[in-house]
């Protein structure tokens, strides 16, 4: 590939990351006993953006992501070296109540899990816990309102003491989203969030993702390639445990500065 | 670049490229006929080349219609995505490079009906020149290479500077003889047609560079046509 030799337009241009991150990793790596699945990565969550985590099967992506709420400390034999932050705030001080830090940083799976209650106790469960309401009125609020801000409360208005688990796959997911929101969170990591979901319940949760985005720090691992593109800002593709390249999701999807990126987003991978 | 895992995606890519190599290809010939029809005032030549023009249209529609097709079932990404955009525009520009050609054509099959006028020698000189940007960036193109690209790019000068120095002959001749300036303004035209064949070429070179390399070339390629803003007699 030739040098460019005139100046790049701007839309090339732009500074990747801004000078606020809302999460900062430094330096993090991961290891499974002696495999070591995320190699020293650095990588900000900005506040109001979607970054997109991509990559093929067993890159670390999702290592990494549970990294950011700690969700890997349950794991036997998982060791993490580096350096995470929230709002400059080290995530693995042993002063972090961990209960705490997964409220402010919620985290929405693959395959939706809604708690075997209704509704209304769904959503409720975690500012009950947390100690955010215990008056019905309030409760009756919070629910309210993250159903409203998860674009559920239309569909189970009616319905609220109906089991979470007797909704369809989309309307269970966008309740596990909304049972994030409840606690107030400032951030909101998704792992595949849609893999299991048809796409009309794939587009609700992509038009939430986008309404989201302007109050919390969004980090989203996803399989597919159209789904970064269309809903995050920032992309970053990871391989074999590496952060390969991490950009602006229109430049990563026009122009990928790395081979491998290119490779992969292109469908060129061996 | 190494292959896509769905190999029918590389026969399509394969096919778009195909047929703007065959455009382009196409391209020179018509402009070769062209010429040839002129200089021989051969009004069968370029009534056959007027005709021949209709099979650079049917390759732009159908090269539009693979490029529809791919975006459709593979919403190409990254040097893909650059690959079939930069297509569909160089189909068209190649496209209009068949219609200067045409336009000579048809100009020619004027210039045979009237007085016999010498052929500037200049006009056949930027119809090689012309010519040659073609080939040079449709080798740049098969080749993929970025470099040569440029060096077409930074050759249309050359062309401008040729029509410049045509624009003034002929209407030197024009003054001298204005008998035949009715002629005389048709090689005019023709003058402008291959200077605007060079113009394409460019055009075409800047996408190969942005299909290549993901960056836009700037708009600052020296210019050298000075006949728009020249007043006659200057």
């Amino acid at each position: 590939m030739v040098e460019p030799m005139l100046k790049l337009a701007p839309e090339y241009e732009k500074v990747t990351d801004n000078q606020n991150p809302k999460m900062t990793a430094k330096n993090v790596s991961v290891y499974y006993g002696d495999n070591h699945a995320v190699k020293n990565i650095s990588l900000n969550l900005n506040r109001d953006e979607v970054t997109s985590l991509i990559g093929p099967s067993g890159c670390g992506k999702s290592t990494f992501l549970r990294c950011l709420n700690r969700m890997n400390d349950t794991i036997a034999g998982c060791r993490i070296e580096g350096n995470i932050t929230l709002d400059g705030e080290d995530i693995y001080d042993p002063k972090i109540d961990v209960v705490q830090l997964r409220a402010r940083v919620g985290m929405v799976f693959q395959k939706p899990n809604p708690f075997p209650k209704s509704i209304y106790d769904n959503i409720a469960y975690g500012p009950r816990i947390h100690g955010l309401a215990t008056a019905r009125a309030d409760l009756d609020e919070i629910v309210t309102r993250s159903l409203e801000k998860a674009g559920l409360w239309q569909e189970v208005k009616d319905r609220l003491e109906a089991p979470g688990t007797a909704l369809s796959g989309g309307q269970q997911q966008r309740l596990c989203i909304a049972r994030a929101i409840a606690v107030n969170p400032e951030v909101i990591l998704m792992d595949e969030p849609c893999s299991a979901l048809d796409p009309i319940a794939t587009a609700k949760v992509e038009n939430l993702i986008d309404e989201l985005k302007g109050r919390y720090a969004i980090a989203i691992v996803t399989h597919s390639m159209q789904q970064a593109a269309r809903i995050s800002q920032k992309t970053a593709f990871f391989h074999m445990g590496d952060l390969i390249e991490h950009g602006d999701t229109t430049q990563i999807f026009t122009a990928p500065k790395e081979e491998r990126t290119r490779d992969y987003i292109t469908g060129r991978f061996g | 670049m190494t292959d896509h895992t769905i190999s029918a995606y590389d026969d399509e890519l394969n096919e778009l490229r195909s047929i703007v190599s065959r455009m382009g290809g196409l391209a020179g010939d018509q402009l070769i006929g062209s010429m040839q029809a002129l200089k021989e005032r051969d009004s069968v030549e370029a009534q056959r080349v007027r005709e021949a023009d209709k099979e650079l249209d049917r390759l732009e529609a159908l090269a539009e219609q693979t490029a529809i097709g791919v975006f459709a079932r593979r919403a190409p990404v990254a040097d893909d995505l650059r690959e079939v955009v930069s297509a569909l525009k160089m189909t068209t520009l190649i496209e209009r490079m068949g219609d200067y050609a045409k336009n000579i054509a048809k100009r020619t099959l004027a210039i045979s009906e009237s007085h016999p006028v010498v052929l500037p020698q200049t006009l056949e000189t930027m119809a090689e020149t012309a010519h040659r940007m073609i080939q040079d960036v449709m080798d740049a193109y098969a080749h993929r290479s970025a470099e040569a690209a440029i060096d077409v790019w930074e050759s249309d000068e050359i062309l401008d500077n040729m029509h410049n120095a045509a624009y003034r002959q002929i209407l030197a001749r024009m003054m001298e003889t204005p008998d035949y300036i009715s002629v005389y303004t048709h090689y005019l035209m023709i003058a402008k047609n291959l200077e605007r064949i060079g113009d394409q070429a460019t055009n075409v070179a800047e996408q190969i560079y942005y299909t290549i390399t993901g960056s836009v070339l700037e708009d600052s390629r020296p210019k050298g046509d000075t006949t728009s803003t020249e007043a006659a007699g200057e």
